[in-house]
């Protein structure tokens, strides 16, 4: 599966705390065709992390469908979808989420140790995932070593190092400096245009959200049509 | 085995906490290993080998502190398979002064049954035959020639507390091999000396002539002097040794409680770390999870994580047990309780029994921590992430 369509069909989630019911998602129908890279945007708390754990199987809906490629992933089991996940996503986190005792190689490498690959294997795999992010020359170098936007292309190394169909991606420019962020979405852009690889990314920043070839809103749990303050930050950011 | 790499960072990821807490269990196993062999001394017959398992004490029915008649030894001599008999008496003198550094066994014995009866213990022909030639000489253990540093030929003085008369005895020959802490000297030397009491003795040590025979033998002894005035208690070496440590209490026992108590602490001092180092790490969990990590791997890995440090602390534990064992035995050697410092050794059933125990450790410590982890919920942990 080298390129997934999402199909997320009459989605909704409900959270329960006590005897308290809180629809976080309300009846969300969304298709994402292969090798798009899509911006959700919305206020915090409409939902659009919620939206984005399902679609990368760490969460399931109360009601509806999540189809990946031919799979419906909303119906498969606990280690099926950690099976499914290892194969077929990639996730970048806001705060990158290194495992600060691992080096840069170990930390890429992660995702390659449930595979069946040698160590050899292993290692052609991992370098090769971090010069596509341009970080060859800091293989052994640990978290604590690099800058926030060197960690994050880390991180990006370890989402596609195991080649997946599908990257998810929260927030991956939110702790970034402008420059650091730009490097981070152009990369991204090239994982799309170049890789093929169908990207959800979830924002806050206009400007990510221009990097993308489309966009959705979220607002309470309900898909809408962007705003036309942010149909102009768009634009003024694509001009 | 590709997932020990990830294992052994995360172990050592606080190397401060890691290595406390291999210090306690270093300490654990050390306790361990020297309480087992401690057990292994006292029920032991290793170091005293096969003579050791055919040689009797008699002592008198009531107690060490009631002396027997020396006529008793020609009847004992008379029962078959008795191949000697020496009366002993146990001196309990002075010797410098009363500190317990000071204290040292001084037997008097019959020279010329003594080597019969301790064949297990080595001493030059020619020292042997001075000290059964001499009344007033005495021989004397490995251990106390390296303390004391006597010479061949040398006096020494022992003021009597016990039996009231002092020892003024020379130094004829060393012996070495099994119990090295006292010293023998004729028992006529007492005859002479001691006043009423020279046709007594404190007990018989004698030997026979296979282990087989022990139990027939005792018995036979038993029975003999059932109805007289001076009844008797025959037993085994063993068990006469044994019974200076029942005079302290239930020793096994108490050794065993320590031993389980000591473990039951470090169990919780392990998993204390273990849940400590998995609580902190709730993120991290949540994101390998993510990548497709299965529940049953993380489980594996946390437990692995416990069982690897507690392998390595008791890995290390018993290679420190090794020379803290020997300064132990050079301790217990100028002990009263010397002759178990002579059937002291780690066996290696036991190094493999602290092994095992480590593992006990490391999978009783590790498995709460490594069954939460498990179950952590990726979206909730992924939340905790800073």
């Amino acid at each position: 599966m080298n390129q997934a369509q999402i199909q997320i069909d009459r989605v909704s989630k409900v959270y329960r705390r006590d005897a308290i019911e809180i629809p976080v998602l309300r009846e969300i129908t969304l298709l994402v065709p292969p090798g798009v890279f899509r911006a959700l945007l919305g206020p915090s708390g409409s939902g659009k992390t919620t939206l984005l754990n399902l679609m990368a199987g760490i969460d399931k809906p109360t009601s509806g469908r999540i189809l990946v490629g031919d799979r419906e992933v909303s119906a498969m089991g606990e280690s099926e979808l950690a099976r499914w996940r290892a194969e077929h996503v990639g996730f970048i986190f806001q705060l990158y989420n290194l495992i600060p005792v691992l080096t840069a190689f170990e930390n890429v490498e992660l995702p390659l140790l449930l595979t069946r690959l040698s160590r050899k294997e292993r290692r052609e795999h991992v370098k090769t995932a971090l010069s596509v992010v341009g970080l060859a020359d800091r293989i052994d170098h640990y978290p604590r070593q690099l800058s926030g936007g060197q960690e994050q292309r880390v991180a990006i190394a370890r989402a596609i190092v195991a080649d997946p169909a599908i990257l998810v991606a929260d927030e991956p420019t939110g702790d970034l400096d402008a420059r650091s962020a730009d490097e981070i979405l152009d990369l991204m852009r090239r994982l799309s245009s170049e890789y093929q690889k169908t990207i959800v990314m979830v924002t806050h920043d206009p400007r990510a959200a221009a990097t993308a070839q489309r966009m959705v809103h979220l607002d309470k749990g309900v898909l809408t049509p962007a705003t036309p303050h942010e149909m102009m930050d768009l634009r003024g950011v694509r001009s | 085995m590709k997932f020990f790499h990830l294992v052994w960072k995360n172990v050592f990821r606080k190397k401060t906490r890691a290595f406390l807490t291999m210090g306690s269990i270093i300490l654990v196993m050390v306790l361990i290993v020297v309480l087992v062999s401690l057990l292994d001394a006292l029920a032991g017959e290793a170091a005293m080998g096969t003579l050791g398992a055919s040689r009797i004490v008699v002592q008198h029915a009531t107690g060490l502190s009631n002396f027997l008649p020396l006529a008793y030894r020609q009847k004992i001599e008379q029962i078959p398979a008795v191949l000697g008999v020496a009366p002993e008496i146990w001196f309990g003198g002075t010797y410098i002064d009363q500190r317990p550094e000071h204290f040292f066994g001084q037997l008097s014995t019959d020279p010329e049954i003594w080597p019969l009866i301790n064949a297990d213990v080595a001493i030059d022909p020619q020292q042997l035959r001075a000290w059964q030639s001499e009344r007033d000489s005495f021989i004397a253990g490995q251990q106390l020639i390296d303390r004391y540093h006597w010479k061949l030929g040398e006096r020494i003085h022992i003021q009597g507390s016990y039996i009231l008369m002092d020892l003024d005895l020379v130094l004829r020959g060393v012996y070495k091999g099994r119990d090295e802490s006292n010293i023998f000297f004729n028992t006529k030397y007492l005859e002479n000396s001691w006043a009423g009491r020279s046709s007594q003795t404190g007990i018989f040590f004698l030997r026979v002539r296979t282990a087989d025979d022990v139990p027939r033998v005792t018995e036979a002894i038993n029975q003999m002097f059932e109805n007289s005035d001076a009844p008797v208690k025959a037993m085994p070496e063993k068990e006469f040794n044994l019974q200076f440590l029942e005079m302290m209490g239930n020793v096994k026992l108490l050794v065993r409680s320590i031993a389980i108590v000591v473990l039951f602490t470090i169990v919780l001092i392990v998993a204390n770390t273990m849940a400590m180092s998995a609580r902190e790490r709730v993120g991290e969990i949540a994101v390998i999870r993510a990548l497709g990590f299965r529940s049953g791997q993380v489980l594996r890995l946390v437990l692995s994580e416990a069982l690897v440090l507690s392998l390595l602390g008791g890995l290390a534990g018993v290679v420190v047990a090794f020379p803290f064992a020997a300064f132990l035995v050079e301790v217990m050697k100028r002990s009263p309780v010397a002759p178990f410092a002579y059937n002291f050794r780690v066996a290696p059933l036991t190094v493999l029994t602290a092994m095992a125990i480590s593992v006990v450790i490391g999978t009783l410590s590790g498995f709460v921590p490594a069954i939460r982890s498990s179950r952590i919920s990726i979206v909730n942990g992924l939340r905790q992430v800073v």
